[in-house]
């Protein structure tokens, strides 16, 4: 028969703390049950948040431009290399393009179909960032015309006016059929170029040309390279990060507050839960410590019993392992209890906070249960360690 | 199995009182077979020679080997190992479990690294005459009978050496040779060696060696 914990029982003097000992239970239960429990509340929190504006890719787009305030008025407000350069290596942010101008003036007409011309800009973007791009979106000189990707909240506004202005409304399919003029005027001459809108945006407000016909129009026409940009697209994998709207708002860029607004709730949801983890854990300190000084008090007590076997040749080792060992179905079972308690909470969430949703997972996150074994597996090594250095002080 | 002694002295002697001993200050070796009585007056060193060969004190100067080891550089875990395969002892002060039961003494010995079926324990306890102390507890028991439950406590583990501190300090005649008897015929089987340190020569005890501390 080899020997276990029942064999050294009757020479350990346990049982006159019991207090301690199921105080220590309890605090370990109640804080790994607020451990838990928070971090399924902030796994929860981030999913339904993220949801909320979510791409189907996954990924978020945003503009930024820097906010324009009495005191920076008159001055250069576009973005410099370096800056998006400091955007893109922010771990938050998986990329940042600019928005390209144009340099020049141009007005779009319609030609004689529709009796309306405008003064326009015109913008080019990196093609990863718009949401619809066609393959015919390029140019080269010589081309019968330039495509041109139009944002289709510009056509809704279109179509609101045109009426009282005696225009015709126009349908996407009607408007990508309507032959349009741009007529680009600059420093060094006018140019006139034939146009077509290829694609609506929803993603970007702007009257979107490829981008080599921008740096030919800009050079030619205003004898300009690089425009600096007012604007830069953000691809973000979530646009209520709130790492990202902090440093946003710190470098004082401007963002579309409708498409973060859940970030700052969400900020300080998970600032609370963040808390109440914080509290778990050191609840689950002050159990494993009580726990240790029940040990403690145990060995202590035990002392010459603990001595003798020692002398008789018991192993420090294995009497520090048998004796770690005794705890870990008790542990066990706390954990596991507040495992299950956890599964109840996510599940009682779900059905009295969120009653409508079925976006979030039925059962608890992994990293939930992970933390769970790991907290598991500290707990008695803890035992172990001390049970270990106890022995070898007598 | 082999135990040396190189010129051991204990820190707490005063200078010269080593002089004329025939163990302290000298080289000699201890190998499995023999049987080695040490006979030496009070305070001469008994307790702590047998001591500093188990490995529960570590102060003299000089160097005690277990086979070519040096034991001061053991640590807990080895000398548990030593201690439960190749050494075991009886003290002079018993260090029984008093709360315990007599059999629960026996057997968390035993269980340790068995030697015997639990039934030996009953065979020896009835050779001794202590068989209806078994279950009582060991508090309760006579020093002599405690003195015979230590004996037969050591002998429930494998050895290469018996160590022996007068461990017939509170028996009668006739049981110390009832004593000596068991422990001899243990010995023998296991191929041990005894080393017996008494204040006089105890003539049931067959020495090879005899030495004077």
């Amino acid at each position: 028969m080899p020997l276990s914990y029942k064999n050294i029982a009757p020479f350990l003097k346990a049982g006159q703390n019991k207090v301690s000992r199921w105080l220590s239970y309890i605090g370990l239960g109640v804080g790994v049950l607020l451990l838990l429990s928070s971090v399924q509340m902030y796994t929860n929190i981030n999913h339904l948040i993220r949801d909320k504006n979510s791409r189907k890719s996954g990924t978020d787009f945003i503009s930024i431009t820097k906010t324009i305030t009495n005191d920076n008025m008159g001055k250069d407000n576009r973005f410099t290399d370096g800056d998006i350069k400091e955007l893109q290596a922010q771990p938050f942010i998986d990329g940042a393009a600019p928005l390209k101008a144009n340099a020049f003036k141009v007005t779009a007409n319609a030609g004689n179909m529709i009796p309306f011309s405008t003064d326009v800009f015109v913008e080019a973007l990196d093609n990863n960032f718009i949401d619809t791009v066609p393959s015919g979106f390029k140019w080269t000189e010589g081309d019968e015309f330039v495509p041109v990707i139009f944002s289709s909240e510009f056509l809704e506004m279109y179509n609101v006016f045109a009426p009282s202005w005696d225009l015709p409304q126009m349908s996407e399919k009607t408007a990508s059929s309507v032959q349009l003029f741009l007529q680009c005027h600059g420093r060094d001459g006018n140019r006139q170029y034939k146009a077509k809108i290829v694609a609506f945006s929803d993603r970007i407000n702007s009257i979107l040309v490829p981008e080599k016909f921008l740096a030919q129009q800009n050079k030619a026409l205003e004898g300009v390279e690089n425009v600096p940009a007012s604007r830069v697209f953000l691809k973000t994998k979530d646009a209520n990060n709130p790492q990202l709207l902090t440093y946003l708002a710190e470098k004082n860029y401007h963002v579309n507050k409708d498409k973060t607004k859940f970030g700052r709730v969400k900020g300080v949801l998970q600032a609370i839960v963040s808390g109440l983890a914080g509290f778990g854990v050191l609840v689950i300190l002050l159990a494993l410590v009580l726990f240790s000084f029940y040990l403690q008090l145990m060995i202590a007590r035990s002392k010459d019993n603990l001595q003798l076997l020692l002398t008789l040749g018991y192993s420090p080792g294995w009497l520090s392992k048998t004796v770690a060992q005794k705890w870990i179905p008790v542990y066990t079972a706390i954990i596991v209890a507040a495992v299950v308690a956890t599964q109840l909470l996510h599940l009682g969430f779900q059905h009295f906070v969120t009653p409508a949703r079925d976006e979030l997972p039925l059962l608890i996150d992994w990293i939930v249960l992970l933390i769970a074994i790991l907290l598991l597996a500290l707990s008695i090594a803890i035992n172990y360690r001390l049970v270990k250095k106890s022995l070898l002080k007598l | 199995m082999q135990i040396s002694l190189q010129q051991v002295v204990p820190d707490f002697f005063e200078t010269g009182k080593s002089n004329g001993s025939q163990l302290w200050n000298q080289s000699l070796s201890f190998s499995t077979g023999e049987n080695i009585h040490i006979v030496a007056p009070s305070g001469s060193g008994k307790t702590s020679l047998i001591h500093f060969l188990y490995g529960l004190r570590k102060d003299y100067s000089g160097h005690i080997l277990y086979d070519n080891n040096d034991i001061k550089n053991f640590d807990a875990e080895k000398f548990s190992t030593w201690r439960q395969q190749n050494i075991s002892i009886i003290f002079q002060d018993l260090r029984l479990f008093t709360q315990q039961t007599v059999l629960e003494n026996l057997e968390i010995k035993r269980l340790l690294f068995p030697y015997h079926k639990e039934s030996r324990i009953t065979a020896m306890a009835k050779r001794l005459g202590i068989e209806n102390k078994l279950t009582k507890l060991c508090s309760t028991c006579s020093y002599g009978e405690q003195q015979r439950i230590a004996i037969i406590r050591a002998l429930q583990q494998p050895f290469d050496f018996l160590l022996l501190d007068e461990p017939f300090s509170h028996l009668d005649e006739n049981n110390r040779q009832k004593a000596m008897e068991l422990m001899q015929e243990e010995a023998t089987e296991r191929k041990a060696a005894i080393i017996l340190t008494d204040l006089k020569k105890i003539d049931y005890f067959q020495a090879e060696r005899m030495l004077y501390l």
